[in-house]
Parts: C-alpha cells; structure tokens; sequence
C-alpha cells in the first residue's frame, strides 16, 4: 500500500462530489449528466479497487470489473434512449421529457 | 517515488475531471474525462490492480467513451451548443451540496485509521480464481444483464416505419 | 272581568294576526277592512264593559310567563281608573281613526300590511297601559315602537321614508336604553317587577337611588314621547300615512312616556329632583315645539311641532305632581289632536297630497265637513275658553302655580307664554288653510281635474270628493274635544269627573282657592284670545294674500332658525352622526379593511405562493427529483459525520 487508505478515499470523494455536481448542473443536456453518472461509478470502483489494496483480497477487485459490467450495460441502454428521444423531441435537455408525470 | 506519483496522478484526475464537467462543448469534455480516465487508470494500476486498470483503459477510456463520441456526433451537435452552460446561479446549490458531502466524508475517512494489511500483492490468478470460484453466480447473472442491454438498445435504436 | 281585560288586548292582536295571515288571501279586501275595524271596536266594547263592571282597582292574572328563580313576570294586568281611562280613549280614538284609514287607504294595494300592522299597534298600546309588571310593560313599549317604525316607513319605496322610520326606531333606542336599565336595576333593588308592589316601596330606598331610576325612566319617557332632547324624530315621523301620524304620533303612543313617568309617579315622584327635571323638561319641550310650529309651512309638520308642545305640557303637569290634570289633558288632547291630523289628511287628500299651507286657501267653502270639526280641534289646541283644551291646560298650568316656588313660578311664566304662542300658530293654520279666496290648486282639485304637480303617484286615481267615511269620524271627535271640559270641571263648577275617579290612584291633591283658580284661567283665557288676536291681525282678511306673497322668499333669520326646529338636527348631526360615522368609517376603511383584511389577503396570497411553489416540486422534473435526491443523501450524510465526529 503506498498511500494511507484516507487519501485513496478522499480523492475517490472528490470525483464523486464532482460527478454528483455535473449531473445537478448540466440538466440542459442529457449526455453531460451521463458523463457525470460515469464519474461517480468510476469513484465507486476507485474506493473498490483501494479496499482491495488495503486488505490484500481480490474481493475488490471483481467488484470493480461488475461495476465495469454494469455501466457498459447502463450507457448503452442510456445512450439509446437519448437517440430515440432527440429523435423524437429534437432536444437533450431532461425538463422537456415529462410524460411519465402522472397527470 | 511511487508516493509522488500517486498525488500527481490525483491531481490531474481531479483537474481533467473539473475541465470535463465545466467544459461547454461535449465533445471537448470527452476528451478531458478520457485524461481523467487513463490517469485513473493509472492510479489502479499503483493500487496493484493491473487488470482492473487495463479494463479502465479497454472499456472506459476507450469503449464507453468513444460510444458517448459517436451519440455526440449523430445528434446535431449545433443544438447542444445552443443550450450552453449553465449559469452561475445553477452552480451553486450543487457545489454547496458537493462541499457538504465533502466535508462530511473527509471527516469520516480521517477519523478512520487500520493497519494496512501486509501480504503480498493480488496477482492475476488470484482475482481469476476469486473471480469465477466465489463470484460465478454474479458473472452469470452480469452476463445476462449485458445480454438484455443489448436486445433494450437494439429495440430503441431500429429504424421505425414511419 | 277578566274576560273582559283579555278580551281588550287579545281582540286587536286577533285581528292584526289574521289579517297578516290570512288578509289578502283569504279575506276580500272588504272584509280585511271590516276585521280591521271590528276587532278595535269589539275591544272598545269590552273596554266599555270593563268600565262598567269596575269598582276597585284589580290586577287579574291571564298567564304564567317568563319565571325563573326569584324571577316572576307572568301575564298580570292591572285596571286602575288611570289604565281604563287610557284604554277607553285608546279603543275609542284608534276605532275612529280604523275607519278613517279604511277611506285613506282606499287605493292603496298594501292594506293588508297596514291594517295588520295598525291592529297590532292597538294590542301592542293596550299591553303597554294594562301591563301589572314593568316585562310586561316593556314588551308593549317595544311593540309599539316596532309598529311605529314598520308604519312611518309604510310607503317604503320612498328611501326619505323609509330612513325616517329608521331615525324615530333609533332615537327612540337611546330612551328605550335607559328604561331597560332602569327595570333590571329595579329588579335587582327590589327582588320584583310588580308595578304595584314597586310603587309601595318607594319610601324604602335612599333618595339618590331613587332619581337616578326617576332619571332613567324620563330618559325612557324623553324618546318615546319625542321631548327635549331627543324630539327630533317627531318631526319626520310624519313621512307615514296621516291616519298613522293620528294614531300613534299624536293620539296614543307618544304619550306611552307620559303614562310610564304618570304611572311610577308614586315611586320617582318622592325625589324632588326628578320632579323638577320632568317639569323642566316638559316646559322646554312645550316652548321648543311651540315656536317650532309657528315658523313651519307643512300642515303635518305644524301639527308634530304641536304635539311636542302639547305633551310638554303634560309632562310638565306629571312634574307638579298633578296626575289629574296630566291625565285630563292627556285625554283631551288625543280627541282635539286625533281630529286636527284626521282633519288634515282631509285637505291634504283633497289637494292630492299637498302639504304646504301655503298653497292651500278658500277650502271652508269646499270642505265645510272637514272645516267645522277642524276649527272645533283647534279652538281647543289654542286654548279658548270653555273647550275642553282650555279646560285641561289650564288644569295644568294651576297645578304648576300651586306647586309654587322660583323653579314652578318660572315654568309657570313659560308654560303661559307658551300657552299664547300656541294660539297663535293654530289661528295661523286654520286662517291660511282654510281661509281667504281659493286657490287655482285648491280649485282644481277639488273639481276632480288631474294635476300635473302631482307629489304622489300611488294615490292619484280616484282623488276626487273626500268619501264619506273619512269625515264622520271627525264630528265625534269634536264633540269630544270640545266638551272635554265636562270630563273634569273645575271645582268652582262641581269638581271634577276625573279628579274624583282618579282619586283613589293620586291621593287627595290639594286644590286653590277658587278666586286664584278664577284668576289663573282668566290669565289663562286672556292669554289664548291675545294668540289669537294677533295671529288675525297677521294673516286675517286682506292681509292674509300679503303674507302669501311673503311666503314665496326663502326664510330668514329666526325664522329659518325655527322652521328647521331650532337646527337641532343639524347640531345632532354635527355632534354625534358624522363623529359616529367618521368612526365608522374609520373602523371599516381602516382596521377592518386596512387591517384585518389586509393582512388575512396577504397571509392567503404568500400561502397561495407557497403552494404553488410545493406544486411545481411535484411536477415531475428530472433535475428537481435529483436536486431534491442529492439535498436528502447530503443532509443524511452530513448528519452521519456529525454524530460521529
């Protein structure tokens, strides 16, 4: 282990503050707030993969590839529905989708 | 060495990251979250997790990104532009909101001190066996949601008649 | 007897409430007429019986009512020569003025709400004189001041009419207040509302206490029978139909105040101090009304004025302690005055519902039916010798010398001016009526022709010779109001009916010798014939056109000053309505409107945004769902951290 797990974890903090931020702000544009979904799954699988690290297990590890798993399953899906909505609606931005309000 | 290392690593993830999400043109952020993403690549790999920092490399930097690029691409990118940055005002509930959970976890993660375990490092057969012994039903089971991903996305993205 | 006391006043109420139920629908409108009449003259009838059948006073109870602990008001009358007397004038008078008002109202489709009205009135003055406890009492003295505010706002959809009745039900209030008060306050002194158990406790109780009741109950006496100062709403009382002006403005229930004060006389009269105030105050009035009266030009206004005048009078006579002759002249002057307004709703039907005497003239030789009984009323309104006027305000005035003293010698000298300003506008008024050459108005009118200057449209059709029906009521009364006299002579002639029937009620009053006596109605005599000398040198003959001509300008000066009765009515105005209204205002502009309704719309509109605000949370937005998300899992966190910290 070369650094504290503390450090590991406050830079793993710090990407996920700044994900959870992209993915408030940029509600005018529907990929940024995906991008901003990535950056907190890839501070999740830093905090994995620095566990890991820390007790010497591979546990870590595997988790961090199904958390790889996942998102390449998630932005596919994601990244599909953004077609077929700008395909529709002409736009990115998430206010304008509203139809599964119930009204 | 590998210390230092560390640290500069951080910093350019944390800056790549910063310009990525402040960065006006999607395009561009992509470019800076892909310096974000090999840096943390590279910070795995000083974690002892070479494999897990190859994939970073294969799926994120390269696959996912690269799928972010071509949706850019196909959408017309002259809208997005039109919507722009937010405005400042918008920044400043979310950065309040970043700096509460950043405080409040930094507070968490100093007060928590454990001795570092001492072992050698994880080697690839290792995580393999950990991988399909312990973790077989989970990778059948990622497998299938992979599968079903890609039914979802080749439903959404058919061409329609009209 | 009995029967005969709940026939009295269950008779008119009988008739008042069947023709409200029933009249109009039930009822032709002849036979609503004749319920109308029947009834008050089945309780004149009964009322006659009574009297015939009376020998001591009598308190009968008909009904228990209103008991609660110590408290005891059931249904008591009480006949006394003082009540029967009151109740044989009141049927008899409102019998006469029921028939009267069955030809004055002949083409008015709202009968059936006068004549009901006008019944319930009759039973309503009846309870008021009968009633044993003071309850009792005040449910009548309520009731006839309903009914007189439901009738001088009869013609409703006159809003002048309609805000004067308002005006005589509110400034009759301010008396009412003071009787209310003085009956619980009695109540809580004496453990009993029995007029009859009240007025032999009188010695009882300290003198002080006594004429603050005395005081409250002039208070009360003051607004129901229009005396100085809360006389203004007389006066415009006079916007309801004549035959209600006749009956409850002059002939009954403006004398309810006089027949309260004659009533617990026994009680308050012990206290000087209340007597002195009622004698001042029925001075001033008579003072007041009569200078009014002579300034006035409306026919009906002259004869109100009067009335004020007269029933100072009275009270003056109840503030010398002498019952008698209040009483006498009471009577008497609910025959003349009962007859002066029949007899002017006579010429003002004829000139179709002109009012201004100045206008009028020549109508002896059109109306002599209505000329003779009216020269009879005010012969004894002015006083004249040998009529009964004469008789009973002298009566009055004699009682005043005896009483003797600075305060009564001064009142004395008031109530002989007075006496001589009285024969003046009443010489006026009939020499202006009814005298001089004919008027264009008078002689069109009378000939039937339509006028285009008609004031009144409701009663225009048909105006044409008076029906019969409305002048025989006026020769009785006549007869009555000159031969008044013989109801109570002097003592020099045999003494009196009344003072002899009165006495067990009054005690013995002490008489003057007769020279003084003779002496008192020679000044007395002297006096009216002086009145009314000058009022024909004024306006008789030729000069009399001169005066017409003068009439045209507008008034100047005192006379102004007192045709506008003193301005008083501007003073109350300045004084309390624009105070009180500014207040009110104030109160609603301001507090209620400013204030509380400001403040509840603000409260309603930030509540309304708030709302809004919560609404547009719940509508479904991405980036709200996710703001909120984030805000939970941050405050969740951050309280992690603190409790760990």
């Amino acid at each position: 282990m070369i650094v504290p797990l503390a450090h590991v974890l406050v830079l793993a903090v710090i990407l996920f503050c700044l994900g959870l931020i992209c993915t408030l702000v940029w509600r005018s544009n529907v990929i940024m707030m995906l991008i901003g979904i990535e950056i907190m799954l890839n501070a999740a699988m830093l905090v994995f993969v620095g566990g890991a690290c820390h007790w010497g297990t591979a546990d870590g590890q595997v988790f961090a590839l199904m958390i790889m798993a996942m998102t390449s399953a998630e932005v596919s899906l994601a990244l599909a529905l953004v077609v077929y909505l700008h395909r529709r609606r002409n736009t990115v931005d998430t206010d304008e989708f509203r139809e599964l309000q119930d009204q | 060495m590998e210390t230092y290392l560390f640290y500069i690593l951080a910093v350019v993830t944390v800056i790549g990251t910063i310009l990525a999400i402040t960065e006006k043109h999607p395009v561009h952020a992509i470019v800076h979250l892909v310096t974000s993403f090999f840096s943390l690549a590279a910070i795995f790999f000083l974690l002892a997790a070479p494999l897990i920092a190859m994939f970073e490399v294969i799926i994120y930097a390269g696959a996912v990104m690269v799928l972010f690029m071509f949706v850019i691409m196909m959408l017309d990118p002259g809208r997005t532009d039109q919507a722009g940055r937010p405005g400042l005002r918008q920044w400043l509930l979310p950065a309040i909101l970043g700096v509460i959970i950043l405080v409040s976890i930094g507070v968490l993660a100093a007060g928590y001190v454990t001795a570092p375990h001492t072992s050698s490092a994880i080697t690839v057969r290792e995580f393999a066996v950990t991988l399909f012994r312990k973790y077989g039903v989970a990778i059948e089971i990622i497998s299938m949601q992979l599968l079903f991903a890609v039914v979802g996305a080749l439903y959404l993205g058919r061409r329609r008649a009209p | 007897m009995k029967l005969y006391l709940e026939l009295i006043i269950l008779l008119p109420l009988l008739g008042g409430i069947s023709n409200a139920l029933l009249g109009g629908r039930l009822f032709s409108r002849r036979s609503s007429e004749f319920v109308a009449c029947a009834v008050i003259w089945g309780s004149c009838a009964a009322a006659l019986t009574a009297a015939y059948s009376y020998r001591s006073p009598e308190v009968v109870e008909i009904a228990t009512w209103l008991s609660d602990f110590d408290f005891k008001a059931p249904l008591t009358l009480y006949l006394d020569p003082l009540s029967l007397s009151l109740c044989l004038m009141i049927t008899f008078v409102c019998g006469l003025i029921h028939l009267y008002a069955v030809g004055y109202m002949r083409d008015d489709h709202c009968y059936v709400r006068f004549f009901a009205l006008l019944n319930l009135f009759v039973a309503a003055m009846l309870t008021l004189v009968l009633a044993e406890n003071l309850p009792l009492l005040y449910l009548g003295w309520e009731g006839v001041g309903f009914c007189s505010y439901a009738l001088i706002g009869f013609w409703y959809s006159d809003p002048k009419n309609a805000t004067a009745g308002r005006k005589a039900f509110i400034v009759t209030r301010i008396g009412d207040i003071g009787l209310g008060i003085a009956i619980v306050w009695m109540f809580e002194l004496f453990g009993t509302e029995s007029i009859t158990r009240l007025n032999q406790m009188g010695n009882l109780l300290p003198v002080g206490i006594v004429t603050a009741l005395g005081l409250l109950m002039l208070l009360a006496a003051m607004g129901k029978s229009a005396q100085v100062p809360l006389m203004v709403w007389l006066p415009d009382a006079m916007a309801g139909p004549t035959p209600v002006s006749a009956q409850i403005h002059a002939a009954t229930m403006v004398t309810a105040g006089v027949y309260l004060l004659m009533r617990m006389f026994p009680l308050i009269g012990s206290s000087t101090t209340v007597s002195a105030a009622i004698a001042i105050t029925g001075a001033l009035t008579a003072f007041y009304g009569a200078t009014c009266a002579v300034a006035q030009r409306d026919l009906k206004r002259i004869l109100a004025f009067s009335t004020i005048s007269q029933i100072g009078y009275m009270m003056l006579g109840v503030g010398s302690g002498a019952i008698t002759a209040a009483t006498f002249h009471l009577l008497v002057h609910a025959f003349f005055k009962a007859l002066l307004f029949l007899g002017a709703g006579c010429v003002i039907t004829t000139l179709h519902h002109e009012q201004d005497i100045f206008r009028m003239g020549g109508l002896r030789h059109k109306l002599p039916g209505t000329y003779w009984p009216f020269l009879a009323g005010a012969l004894c309104l002015a006083g004249l010798p040998l009529t009964g006027g004469f008789f009973s305000k002298d009566g009055i005035l004699s009682a005043v010398w005896r009483t003797g003293g600075m305060l009564y010698g001064g009142l004395y000298l008031v109530g002989l001016m007075t006496a001589f300003i009285t024969a003046v506008y009443t010489m006026r008024m009939l020499l202006v009526v009814f005298g001089g050459p004919s008027t264009p108005l008078s002689h069109q009118a009378v000939d039937g022709a339509d006028l285009t200057e008609n004031k009144d449209k409701r009663m225009v059709s048909g105006v044409g010779p008076l029906p019969r029906i409305m002048e025989w009521p006026l020769i009785p009364l006549a007869l009555l109001g000159l031969g008044g006299g013989l109801l109570n002579l002097p003592e020099y002639l045999g003494g009196g009916l009344l003072h002899s029937f009165l006495a067990p009620l009054t005690g013995h009053e002490p008489t003057l010798p007769h020279a003084t006596e003779l002496l008192l109605q020679g000044s007395a005599a002297i006096v009216a014939l002086a009145g009314t000398a000058t009022a024909w040198l004024r306006y008789g003959g030729q000069r009399r056109s001169l005066r017409l001509s003068e009439a045209q300008q507008p008034a100047r000066g005192l006379q102004a000053f007192l045709r506008e009765g003193w301005r008083v009515d501007q003073l109350y105005d300045l004084l309390f309505v624009r105070p009180y209204v500014r207040l009110a205002t104030l109160l609603w502009q301001r507090v209620d409107e400013g204030c509380i309704d400001d403040n509840l719309d603000r409260t309603s509109t930030q509540l309304g945004r708030f709302g809004n605000m919560l609404g547009g949370l719940g509508q479904g937005r991405v980036s709200l769902s996710l703001t909120g998300m984030a805000i939970a899992a941050a405050l969740m966190i951050a309280w992690l951290a603190w409790m760990t910290a």
